[in-house]
């Protein structure tokens, strides 16, 4: 690496346009997904129209109407492809009765005169038929019990899936009866009964996750596939979306977890403690052994035998304690006491390094102000040089790679350490594998420190010749780093964790320009042209069609109070041309019917 | 509030047809009807023939809505039925419970249960290992526990008397409506409570 440093210089220098190319990695403050939609924020107001494109893919597949294409949705907990696969495999029928979808019409051959009496088998009371509503499944109930077992259900949490009354029938009552009925008694119940019904989408959807920010911001992202990612919502926080937990990649979760845990329990001062001390037999203090002999005495005045830890008498010689013999344990007792301190100091060799890099990223973060100052002072000068990008650039890289860096020791610790793979690998090879990260590892290191020194330097000071110089290695270290990183996680990837048998480690892949920030979804209606008119008041104020909202944002990749005001921007830009939660159950039939 | 109308009718309707069905349901006693007692008959062929069982019943407000709570006031041995605390594990006395069915649906039931008992989602862990594993030894405890405790044998009727008189009613009254139903303290409950 070192080499290629060297060599290189020149030829970035003399070609302009391939320097451009590297340095211009950052300019772009957008990431722009490479397939056109990938990760999604989806807010409070691009709740319904998120669902809309799962819904009229099952509508228009199996000719539903919405709250049944919901129905099974809700029961296929949103995934699409599984809806298609049973529908394949089983058959329609079959589809629909599992999730309780009745199409069926039941058609009444007599169909009763409004006023004439009907027995509602709930109440056991006569009602006139007006007062009764018959569900698709073709059991009818009088309205009033309809309500009540609404309201009960939906008390208890079960909006989803509210049954049929009937014994046995797992038909699901239409959403918009439900609706209807219950908004007339508890229109609070009503509402929350909808919102049950959207957040299903959340909910029940592996796709789809709240965004963890406490206070909540609110979003919920949406991922296209690969769930082991890591996202930033819009709100600014960045998280792993596989666990919820911040991002910690190359880390796996489960490594996370444990890594969180062991360094928040203390549990290694607990370790210090069974190291070197022991329990008193009497007043149970840790006793610790500043000398001496195997007799010990507590302050409380109990004498006991260091070896074993029991209670003994104050007869003693240099080499035994009379009328007390424990030797036979000694061994074993001093193999356990050696292996926890090894346990220690290899745990506290990756917990220094891994917390000097956090600490070096939190104390570079202070860096950037500085850096932009020394920028407006170099901007200022009369000079040749104009385009500063590279050292925020550069800055950019040097916090990407530093967070690589420090989670990847408690990588390391976990990998080769014994607590979760001692019998994935034999010890020779754990040794060549460990030798084969830390080199990688090492070589990151060197790489990111002298970034980090070549970012620091007082260059408004210098001269243009040194400025051009201090560009070049940023550029070149920057780029150097980026590839390292890269390599790191190709290693890990494949070499590392990709040889386990076990597969439940995977890590989020490393991205070049940093975590993926989750875009806004677009709100608006891609209905059918046929039913576009029918109802106005759905469609909202943006434009149709599918395609991404392009958001002028101005601020850097890591800036994250750019991104909460940007949100604010768009909120007040669309106004109040939102799906309302709370329109009547008849309009939001109408659109979908 | 608990539907009493529809609980009124219910009681109506079973008392109609206690001839065939052999199941009672009747008020606890304090005059309100959300808490019931209900009697089931041991389903023959089984350890529990001839026993008679009682269940308590208690109305939560939303009744139909919700299902009722019943447990064993009777004890009975059985792996889906606590042996101590008489509880009873049957999905429609929860998640499975339909308004539409009804206090004498469900005492169906769990007459149907202690026919068919299911071992594999037990509600007592020992007598669903006994009956996996010692299938005659839990016939005769069963049967030994419906003898004891089951029986209307095991209750004389000063013990009756005084239960009655415990729920409140008059001594006098109560011996002598225990006599005319012919010491079925039950179908005496219910007769006062009528009457």
């Amino acid at each position: 690496m070192e080499d290629c440093l060297g060599s290189d210089d020149e030829y970035y220098y003399s070609d302009q346009d391939s320097l451009d190319g590297i340095e211009n990695e950052d300019s772009d403050p957008q990431w722009i997904p490479p397939k056109g939609t990938t990760t999604k924020v989806i807010t409070k107001e691009s709740l319904l129209s998120a669902q809309k494109e799962d819904l009229r893919r099952v509508m228009d597949l199996l000719f539903l109407r919405e709250h049944h294409a919901r129905t099974l949705l809700i029961h296929y907990r949103w995934d699409v492809e599984k809806l298609f696969a049973v529908l394949v495999e089983k058959g329609k029928p079959c589809l629909f009765s599992e999730a309780g979808v009745t199409l069926v019409e039941h058609e009444d051959l007599d169909p009763p005169l409004p006023n004439s009496p009907v027995m509602c088998a709930i109440c056991i009371e006569d009602v006139p038929s007006v007062d009764t509503t018959k569900m698709d499944c073709g059991h009818c109930f009088c309205n009033s019990c309809w309500t009540e077992h609404f309201v009960v259900k939906i008390n208890e949490g079960q909006s989803k899936r509210i049954r049929c009354m009937a014994h046995k029938c797992n038909a699901i009552c239409d959403e918009s009866v439900v609706r209807n009925l219950v908004s007339k008694r508890h229109p609070h119940l009503a509402e929350k009964f909808d919102r049950f019904l959207l957040e299903s989408y959340i909910e029940d959807n592996k796709r789809v996750k709240w965004c963890p920010s406490t206070p909540h911001c609110g979003n919920a992202i949406r991922v296209e596939d690969d769930e082991f990612c890591e996202i930033e919502c819009t709100c600014g926080l960045q998280f792993c979306f596989s666990c919820l937990s911040q991002a910690h990649s190359p880390c796996s979760c489960l490594m996370w977890e444990l890594w969180a845990k062991k360094c928040r329990d203390e549990s290694e001062t607990v370790n210090w403690i069974t190291v070197h001390t022991k329990p008193c037999p009497k007043c149970h203090k840790p006793v610790e052994k500043n000398g001496g002999c195997n007799l010990v005495s507590c302050i409380c005045g109990q004498a006991f035998c260091w070896l074993c830890g029991g209670a003994t008498g104050r007869d003693h010689t240099w080499s035994s304690i009379a009328g007390h013999s424990c030797g036979r344990y000694k061994e074993d007792k001093e193999q356990n006491a050696e292996r926890a301190k090894r346990d220690l100091y290899r745990y506290m060799h990756y917990h220094n390094r891994y917390k000097a890099h956090t600490d070096s990223f939190k104390l570079e973060s202070n860096l950037k102000e500085s850096i932009q100052k020394k920028v407006a002072v170099s901007e200022e000068k009369d000079s040749r040089l104009r385009d500063f990008s590279w050292v925020n650039n550069g800055l950019s890289r040097l916090f990407r790679s530093r967070r690589v860096l420090s989670y990847s020791y408690p990588f390391a610790f976990y990998m080769f350490g014994e607590e979760l793979f001692k019998d994935e690998m034999t010890k020779e090879e754990r040794e060549i594998k460990q030798h084969l990260f830390e080199d990688q590892q090492q070589q990151l290191e060197e790489n990111v420190e002298k970034l980090s020194k070549f970012l620091e330097a007082p260059f408004d000071d210098y001269k243009e010749n040194e400025v051009m110089d201090i560009r070049m290695q940023v550029i070149n270290l920057s780029a150097i780093t980026d590839t390292l990183c890269q390599k790191m996680y190709d290693c890990i990837e494949s070499d590392l964790l990709g040889s386990l048998q076990l597969g439940i480690h995977n890590i989020a892949p490393y991205k070049s320009k940093g975590i993926e920030k989750a875009s806004e979804l677009t709100v608006c209606w891609v209905n059918k042209a046929n039913n576009a008119d029918k109802d106005p008041r759905l469609h909202c104020g943006t434009s149709g069609g599918s395609t991404e909202p392009e958001q002028p944002s101005g601020s850097g990749s890591s800036d994250e109070s750019g991104c909460s005001s940007r949100k604010r921007a768009r909120k007040g830009a669309l106004g109040g041309g939102f799906f309302d939660l709370n329109l009547p159950a008849e309009v939001i039939d109408k659109s979908d019917s | 509030m608990v539907d009493f109308a529809r609980v009124q009718k219910e009681l109506q309707e079973c008392s109609r047809d206690v001839e065939r069905s052999g199941i009672k349901v009747s008020p606890k006693g304090d005059g309100s009807l959300a808490r019931l007692i209900g009697t089931i008959p041991g389903p023959t062929g089984t350890p529990y023939e001839g026993g008679t069982f009682q269940i308590d019943i208690a109305l939560p407000d939303a009744y139909p809505f919700e299902p009722p709570k019943m447990k064993f006031t009777t004890k009975v041995w059985h792996p889906n039925i606590s042996s101590q605390s008489g509880a009873i594990c049957l999905d429609i006395l929860k998640d499975q419970w339909s308004p539409a069915l009804t206090l004498k649906t469900a005492l169906l039931s769990v007459q149907a249960l202690l026919s068919a008992p299911q071992p594999d989602d037990p509600q007592d862990a020992v007598v669903a290992q006994q009956y996996l594993k010692d299938y005659q030894t839990f016939v005769g405890t069963a049967r030994y526990w419906t003898e004891t405790f089951a029986k209307k044998s095991s209750l004389g009727i000063e013990e009756k008397v005084q239960k009655l008189v415990e729920m409140g009613f008059p001594e006098g009254q109560a011996r002598t409506t225990l006599e005319a139903v012919g010491g079925d303290e039950n179908l005496a409950l219910e007769k006062l409570c009528s009457g």
